[in-house]
């Protein structure tokens, strides 16, 4: 398989286009733009449909007709973007609608900046719609692996009917890394929940207790099948760094340094962060002294899901420590100070 | 893992020779990362890229972002900032052309001055100051063979359909490489 | 009113969840009876709206789309015919749905001219709200949110959707307005649906048509007074007729 250096946008959409993706409908939005960019020329090369839509309520909701339908469909958007997708994203879980967004997130509120962040996270994964629902979201860490979550996507999206996140950030748009692109396929048989003209949409309002039934069983079934991590270290960890995306790859070079010095520390890196992989912590040594949550936030969203799982996992009270890197990506040396200073005894901010 | 970072003016070719270094890693089989900086603005100001490439096949890259550099190709006054992410005794590659007073280098560092403009003017190819870089680069790190580099120099201008200009920036590569 | 509520054999549901004497009924049975007659029914898809239009989804036994969140039908049927260009798609939607939150959406399709029917059904008023001002209602109408009448200093005027889109996009297929109030009136709106659905047929691009509709429990008024209020009072500031021909 042939390597090529890609962009990180620019194999997002391919990936979407190899995954047999039918539909590509956005609105501009920095920094996601490129993987629109990419689909403007790409879908139409392949017989495919690309909207320029007048803003992110309409593309999303083209990307929802297209679906129930049985048509894979997609949409890439960032921010704001994604604040405005929440209508239809609840509409969308109510009725067992699946849907593919790409969330490359910027840091900050409102306009925000353009740096890279993960302030999108509890957005992406409890939907920022009304009423209670999930989304399943991919948290990859290489180009490579974003490639393939896109690819296997629209799979999972169609098998559990649930909307699905691939949340990445700036930063991983605008980088190049090498990338084997997978080949093309397409969802070769129409799904038997398809709209068609001799069938209408077989979820949505009304029945809630049956609903309330059959949510349940299938976030169980999620929460079995889905969970997914990379973990080093964990049976002799006196610290355990849990961390994602962008800043897992500062995380991972500092807890290679640290156990290249002897120093006995774990790492968890979630790669679907809902469902959070709370079973990766049955694997943490049971005299864990505490968690480093390394996440870019500024008062913390991971974390949560993070103190939960450790709540679940161990019965003393484990700590879990937080920092508020806020914006950007934490360097190397910035993840191994809030180590040095956990380890003296000192703490940022504790859940 | 190496890093190296380039910096300069938009304009000055700072991102195409980052790609080139982090094609040529690519196509040695070694994991690689090639990453922009980011600005509203498309054109002017600061421009930079930051590349990091595995010292074999297996290493994987970890944060792509700019930390400890081993080399800085610096392409104007500016971008000698970015020597405060360099690694005690890294390279740094200054356009020479681009000082127009004595600068005051700090200790612990290699500062190599090479007149880049000058010399891309030399072999006609006066927008090849930064591909010179890249040769001096090649030269005086060893990371890859200077065959090795403008193979894959060569193979990443066909991908972009610009294969006519292999012979100006060969020659602009070579230029660099025979300066230092 | 027994010939209102008698629903086509097309629309299978248990029971209307429409108030007695609406107007959305009549004009929904229209589309389901050219539907019918020009053999779409098997492939027609419907990208519903909400409000009134929204809960009538209960008699449709053809694809009908479970999300169209209030105004986005549009969008959502532009995604559906786009990806199933063999399909039949339309929306059935009120003036508050399509022509108040849902205006970016109903403009912009008709924009970029997609292959598909809006039906509008106006009655004036958000009707499963509880009757509150729409911009169709009229200059001094009374609603639950203009209670002295509505003040168009204020609110703006009566906004004309068909007139709009014809001119926001000359090149679409078709817009037209009719009405249910009388016999002849139907036969005029049943024609406007018949050319609205052969425009899409036939891949001539949008086709738009409004129904001023009857709302008798919010206007106040008997079935047959609401006749007589769409004669006298509707028509006179929302003029029926073609503004866009066929072919023109």
């Amino acid at each position: 398989m042939k390597k090529t250096l890609m962009k990180g946008n620019h194999a997002a959409g391919e990936a979407a286009v190899r995954a047999g993706c039918m539909l590509f409908a956005g609105y501009p939005i920095t920094p996601s733009t490129e993987i629109m960019e990419h689909l403007s020329a790409r879908m139409p090369e392949e017989g495919r449909t690309f909207i320029q839509a007048e803003n992110e309520i309409a593309s999303i909701h083209m990307v929802g007709g297209a679906y129930c339908t049985g048509k894979r469909a997609m949409t890439a958007t960032s921010a704001g973007g994604f604040s405005l997708m929440q209508e239809f994203t609840a509409y969308a879980s109510d009725a067992e609608l699946p849907f593919v967004i790409i969330n490359v997130v910027r840091s900050g509120r409102g306009i925000g900046s353009l740096d890279p962040g993960q302030d999108g996270y509890r957005q992406s994964v409890y939907g920022g719609g009304n009423g209670d629902y999930r989304q399943i979201v991919y948290t990859p860490n290489t180009i490579q692996e974003m490639v393939d979550d896109i690819y296997e996507s629209f799979e999972t999206a169609e098998k559990y009917r649930m909307g699905v996140i691939i949340l990445t950030e700036s930063s991983m748009g605008q980088m190049m890394e090498p990338v084997v692109m997978p080949d093309y396929k397409f969802l070769e048989t129409t799904p038997d929940w398809a709209v068609t003209g001799t069938h209408k949409w077989d979820r949505g309002a009304g029945g809630w207790p049956m609903k309330r039934k059959a949510w349940e069983e299938k976030m169980a079934r999620v929460k079995a099948e889905m969970q997914r991590w990379d973990a080093v270290g964990l049976e002799d960890a006196e610290y355990v760094f849990v961390s994602y995306g962008l800043p897992s790859r500062s995380t991972g070079e500092a807890v290679k340094l640290l156990r290249a010095q002897g120093v006995k520390v774990g790492f968890i890196r979630p790669k679907i962060v809902s469902p959070f992989p709370v079973d990766a912590f049955k694997a943490v040594n049971r005299d864990v002294k505490g968690f480093l949550c390394i996440e870019t936030t500024e008062f913390g969203q991971m974390v949560q899901d993070l103190a939960l799982a450790v709540k679940g996992e161990f019965a003393n009270n484990v700590p879990v420590h937080f920092n508020a890197y806020g914006i950007g990506v934490p360097s190397v040396k910035e993840v191994l100070a809030f180590y040095e200073l956990i380890r003296e005894g000192g703490s940022k901010e504790v859940f | 893992m190496k890093e190296a970072i380039f910096a300069g003016f938009g304009g000055q070719g700072v991102l195409t020779a980052g790609l080139v270094l982090a094609y040529t890693a690519m196509e040695q089989d070694r994991n690689t990362s090639w990453l922009p900086s980011y600005g509203a603005s498309m054109r002017g100001g600061k421009a930079n890229s930051t590349v990091k490439f595995g010292e074999d096949t297996e290493e994987v890259i970890g944060v792509p972002m700019m930390a400890e550099a081993d080399v800085l190709v610096a392409m104007n006054r500016p971008s000698l900032d970015y020597m405060s992410f360099c690694k005690p005794g890294a390279l740094v590659l200054v356009n020479q052309d681009a000082l127009d007073e004595p600068y005051d280098f700090p200790e612990g560092l290699e500062i190599v001055l090479v007149p880049a403009a000058q010399l891309a003017y030399s072999v006609k190819n006066a927008k090849g100051a930064s591909i010179v870089m890249i040769g001096a680069l090649i030269k005086k790190t060893g990371f890859f063979t200077a065959e090795q580099a403008k193979q894959s120099m060569c193979n990443m201008f066909a991908e972009k359909g610009k294969s006519k200009l292999d012979a100006l920036n060969l020659a602009a590569f070579d230029a660099g490489y025979n300066a230092v | 009113m027994e010939d209102i509520v008698r629903l086509s054999h097309l629309i299978d549901a248990p029971a209307p969840t429409a108030c007695p004497g609406c107007g959305h009924l009549l004009f929904f049975r229209l589309i389901r009876e050219v539907l019918d007659e020009l053999d779409l029914t098997e492939k027609a898809i419907h990208a519903n709206g909400i409000g009134c239009t929204g809960v009538h989804r209960a008699w449709q036994n053809h694809g009908y789309v479970p999300l169209t969140a209030h105004g986005r039908a549009a969008a959502v049927a532009t995604g559906i015919k786009r990806t199933n260009p063999d399909a039949f798609v339309y929306t059935f939607q009120g003036d508050g749905d399509a022509a108040v939150i849902g205006l970016a959406e109903t403009l912009n399709a008709a924009y970029r001219n997609e292959n598909i029917c809006v039906f509008i059904s106006t009655n004036a008023v958000f009707g499963l709200t509880g009757g509150q001002m729409s911009w169709a209602t009229l200059p001094g109408q009374k609603t639950t949110t203009s209670p002295l009448g509505r003040d168009c200093s204020t609110t703006g005027a009566p906004l004309h959707v068909p007139e709009l889109i014809t001119q926001v996009n000359p090149g679409i297929a078709y817009a037209a307005r009719g009405t249910i109030n009388s016999p002849k009136h139907i036969i005029q709106l049943k024609r406007m649906i018949r050319n609205a659905m052969e425009a899409q047929i036939n891949n001539e691009g949008y086709s738009i048509v409004e129904c001023m509709s009857v709302c008798p429990n919010n206007w106040h008024l008997t079935p047959l007074q609401c006749r007589e209020h769409v004669e006298n009072k509707v028509i006179p500031e929302f003029p029926l007729g073609e503004f866009k021909k066929r072919g023109e």
